[in-house]
Parts: C-alpha cells; structure tokens; sequence
C-alpha cells in the first residue's frame, strides 16, 4: 500500500515547464512596439532625484512622461518611510513626486529591480498587481497602484545602478 | 476523527520533535544574559543569530547592492516569494521557484536538487556565489564584501560578539554562519494545523480535518513530518530537458527529473508551486501529482494545506527586518 501511495504521489507532471524570460542577446535590434500607456518609455528626459523629502519640489515627474532618474547613494537618502528593501550601502535611491488628476489604475515602470513605494499622506500605498514589462522593453518591473486624485510621493531604493528609468503612466480603461 | 497511519506517524514525529522546537524557540529568544549591575551582554550564539538577521536583510550581500537574501525570501511568504523565479543581479533569469524558510533548520537537504549541500552555510553560497544561475553575483568578492560590512559599525560589534575566537574577523565564512544562525531561529509550529496534530481537533474545519485524512493517505509517504517534506530527492513527472535536477548534481542520468520533496508549512501563501513554479494554485499544485481527487477531497486539501499556515511566524517581528538599533554597544 505504501509503494503504491508512493507511486501516487510522484506521478507525472501535468502543468508544462515555464517559458524563460527573453534574453537582450535574443531580442530584436529594432524597438519593439508597447502598449499604449508604455509607448513614451522610450524616450526620456534626465531629472536629478530628491534625497529628503524636503527637496521634492525639484523631482517632480509627471504622469505619461518617462525620465531617467539620477539617484543618490542609498546612505545619503532619508526616505520619507523605511523602504521594506533599501538596498546596501553600495546601491541607490532617491525620490520624486507626481500628482494625479482623475482617479484610476496607475501602472509604475521601472528600467531595474529597484525596490518602489508610492506614498501618500505619510503611508505607503498597496500595490494591486506586480510583473515584467514586456520582454526586450528595457522595463525591468512594473507596480500598479489604484490611485485617487492628490500628490504622491515616489520612492526608489536599493537601485543598483545611479540611474534608473521611471514612468507612471495611466492604464487605459482602469 | 480516526487518523490513518501515515497520520499516526505524523504525530508521533510531533512528539519526538517537539522538544527540538523549544529548544530553538528558547535559542531564538533568549541569548541574552544580565551582568549583575550592568547592561544586557549578547551571548556569542545570539549575537551570531542577531549578526545574520540583519546580513539577511542587507543589500550590500550582492554585487550592486540591490539583492539581499530576503529580496527572494519574504517573510508574509513564508520566506519564498510570490514569483516563478527570481532573476539576478545581471537579469539571469532564476532557474527555479524559491522555498520557504520555515523550520529551516531541520532539513537535511537544502535545495531543489543536489543532495550534497547538506548545512545552512554550504546553501548560502548557492546564492551568494553561485554562477548558475548568477544570484547576488558575489563570486570572488570575499574582500570587497569584508570591506563593505567593516564599514558599518554595527556589524564590527556583532561580528566581534559573534566570534570572539577570531577576533571578531569579518570574512565569508563568519557571513555564512551567522545567516545559518539566523535562519535556525525561524521556528514554526503555531499553524492551526501543528494545534491539530497536538490533539486540538478544534483546531482546524471539519472540511480540513477531511484533507488532514486523505493527506495522510495519499502524499504523506513524501510529505512526511512535522514539515510535510521527507527531505529526499523523487521524480516528479518526465524529465525537464531544461533541468535535470537532482541528475545535474550527480551526472547520473536516473537522477533525471528528481526533485527534493518541498516542505508544505505556509504552502498557501508561497504560491507558485513546483521546482519550475509552474503551478500557480494550490489545486493546480494537487492536480499536478495526478491523482484524480474529486473536487469535494480537492477543496479538503487544500483546507487542509491552507491550516499548514502560520500566521505567527508570518508576522513575528523577530525574524522581520531590524529596525531597531544595533544589538550591541
């Protein structure tokens, strides 16, 4: 009996082996096309990240426009909240703001792995769904956020590179 | 309820080990002694536990700062993760699902699929070091790692609590002992489902107590323990030509297709399933072994695999991110 509650248990797989991510040596040379609310992602304007929230005034992002973050050393940024990944001494991070004007779903792209919050009002807000951008995009990871109008606060820690694309867009229909 | 065999077994593992658990429990807690007219004073065991739960934590264990080992091992997940697999610091894609780290400290094998790897420190340098994939990509970075952590002078008295013997000397081998201390003192054993095996059959819903029965008939022989896991290596399905498993380790070709049996606590906030991942659900998972459960015995299992959740060990600050100031003076 025991054999066969054995055999039972290790039988065959039925669910097929996952796909492997695209590798950038196996993407195409030419841009690939994006979805609507990811189409500015490919070109973007440099912006310097705040590293206190006093200095936010000169981060500001705004909604459909992608920009190419300059972050701070993670030790020289005091985040408006502890990120719950800030990275190691040698990574990077910084902050940005962004306002919203019409309720809806808010999707976050980012160009690394970048650990990401939106706060608003001092809290950190829940995400709703989490992925990859679409393979050979260049976006690393995307958050998405249900955001009612008001002024959010971007965070970006434990980057592991001093710059990082960024764009918050608006996902049509959401 | 009447428990079958295999459920019998179950409970008298639970005996057997119990003391086991307090005994870590007590470590996990305690290590801290009171000099007469002084301060708390670390013992060299918890300052070790103490030094590794904040290297778990810490960015500066990967290359480029962005990856620590709880970047992959979250703790609502049961310390695995809500993603396939995890790429790298380089965007390597990760090879396979990452496991739990609950009650870590019992296994006897430690990974997916090599039997060698055997203790806590000999699995941290999987990811630290490994090449296949490259994880935290730290491989040959033993000095810049040394010169990252000396800088920060909480580390330089934990390390110097920790080993004393080695005048307090921050190296690779110090970072791994003190992450296997760590991750030893992520006891659990307070799910709804432990309280049943301890004889409180109040514990969990007639509908898992159902689950509970069919489980000990039917994957129990695998699923085996206190943690749901036998610790050895099966074949699970036809050979993956992507992943040998266990055959990868030995170069043996029936080792094809093994994988090490993965421990079950906290199995329903760890989803996906598999060594691949592959299974997003928890009835994808049951489906996948091919057993032909009906959907009544499939809803008892996994109200069965759902009571396997911890939801103290989940939130217990002491294994959470240390936000407080560093443990010793």
């Amino acid at each position: 009996m025991a054999l066969l509650l054995l055999s039972l248990a290790l039988a065959a797989a039925a669910t097929p082996p996952p796909t492997p991510f695209s590798s950038p040596a196996s993407c195409p040379t030419t841009p690939i096309a994006l979805p609507e609310e990811l189409a500015p992602w490919t070109a973007a304007a440099p912006l310097a990240a705040a590293a206190n929230v006093d200095a936010l005034g000169t981060a500001p992002i705004a909604i459909g426009v992608a920009t190419d973050l300059t972050l701070g050393k993670t030790g020289e940024v005091q985040y408006a909240l502890r990120p719950e990944r800030p990275g190691g001494s040698v990574s990077h991070g910084g902050m940005a703001q962004f306002t919203v004007t019409r309720a809806g779903l808010y999707r976050v792209a980012l160009g690394n792995a970048a650990w990401l919050d939106v706060v608003a009002d001092g809290k950190g807000l829940q995400s709703v769904a989490h992925g990859h951008g679409p393979d050979c995009s260049g976006i690393r990871k995307m958050v998405d956020f249900h955001l009612a109008p008001g002024d959010y606060l971007l965070q970006i820690a434990g980057s592991g590179t001093p710059v990082v694309r960024v764009l918050v867009a608006s996902v049509p229909g959401k | 309820m009447k428990l079958c065999g295999a459920m019998a077994l179950l409970l008298g593992v639970t005996m057997l080990v119990s003391g086991v658990v307090a005994s870590a429990r007590q470590s996990a807690a305690g290590g801290a002694a009171v000099e007469a007219g002084g301060p708390a004073v670390l013992s060299a065991d918890a300052a070790m536990a103490a030094l590794g739960r904040r290297l778990f934590y810490d960015g500066d264990l990967s290359i480029d700062g962005s990856m620590s080992c709880a970047t992959c091992h979250g703790q609502r997940h049961g310390f695995a993760e809500s993603n396939r697999s995890h790429p790298g610091v380089t965007d390597e894609p990760g090879r396979r699902n990452v496991q739990g780290l609950a009650n870590v400290g019992r296994r006897h094998s430690l990974t997916w699929g090599d039997a060698t790897i055997r203790t806590l420190e000999a699995q941290a340098l999987v990811p630290l070091q490994g090449e296949n994939p490259v994880e935290m990509g730290m491989k040959g970075q033993d000095a810049e790692l040394a010169r990252r952590l000396g800088a920060n002078a909480c580390y330089v008295r934990l390390f110097e609590a920790a080993f004393p013997d080695a005048d307090g000397r921050i190296d690779l081998a110090g970072v791994t002992r003190a992450l296997g201390a760590f991750q030893r003192t992520l006891v659990s054993d307070d799910a709804p489902a432990d309280h049943f095996m301890r004889g409180d059959e109040g514990a969990i819903s007639a509908e898992a107590r159902i689950g509970a029965a069919l489980f000990g008939q039917h994957c129990a022989a695998c699923h085996a323990g206190l943690d749901y896991t036998d610790d050895r290596f099966h074949h699970v399905g036809a050979p993956d030509p992507r992943d040998r498993g266990l055959g990868e380790a030995t170069g043996q070709a029936r080792d094809d297709g093994r994988f090490r049996t993965p421990s079950l606590r906290n199995v329903a906030v760890s989803a996906p399933y598999f060594h691949d991942g592959g299974s997003p659900t928890l009835a994808d998972a049951v489906r996948r072994h091919d057993m032909a459960f009906s959907e009544v015995e499939e809803a008892a299992l996994i109200a069965w695999l759902t009571a396997m959740t911890d939801q103290s060990f989940l939130e217990n600050p002491r294994f959470a991110y240390p936000d407080e100031p560093c443990e010793v003076e």
